[in-house]
């Protein structure tokens, strides 16, 4: 009879495992890079942009 | 009487043809063109021209050096945007500079 027991729980144990999902969570292997530099210089460039539309109104110099 | 005239007239004349061309019409008429760097280039050979457009480039350098360093970059690139901007802008007929810095007539 403790025999049959430990028989049942070693079975259920593996089927109980064999239904627990596994969520694998893996890191990115390369390191995460957010690049501000690229707002930044469009940022900039609308900025001269407009600067430089002002001074393409002025008759004198264009 | 008359030597005194023409002495007189002379000089005045070519004020007044001195006063005559700006930058427009050194445009119009061929002497300048815009460049593929942002400044004023000598298309045909011409004195005047040629100092309206030592005048001009002199005036365009100091306001590219401005805006250069309110936003921290170089000269040359604001200078380069400005390149595209009057190149753009410019009127058919007037010359421009090509990439390779061969002129071209718009």
């Amino acid at each position: 009879m403790k025999k049959f027991l430990c028989c049942a729980a070693a079975i259920s144990a593996l089927l109980l495992g064999a239904c627990t999902p596994t969520v694998k969570i893996e890191p990115p292997d390369k390191p995460i890079v957010i690049n501000l530099n690229v707002k930044i210089e469009h940022e900039i460039k609308i900025k001269v942009d407009k600067e430089l539309d002002a001074l393409l109104a002025n008759d004198e110099l264009f | 009487m008359m030597k005194k005239l023409l002495l007189l007239l002379v000089p005045a004349l070519l004020a007044f043809q001195a006063m005559a061309m700006d930058l427009h019409q050194a445009k119009s008429m061929g002497y300048l063109g815009e460049q593929n760097d942002g400044y004023l280039g000598l298309v045909k050979a011409n004195d005047e021209a040629r100092a309206i457009m030592d005048e001009v480039n002199a005036k365009r350098r100091a306001h590219y050096q401005k805006i250069a360093a309110q936003n921290q970059i170089s000269t040359d690139d604001v200078a380069k945007l400005a390149a595209e901007k009057a190149i753009r802008a410019a009127d058919k007929g007037e010359w421009i500079q090509d990439a390779k810095g061969n002129w071209l007539r718009k």
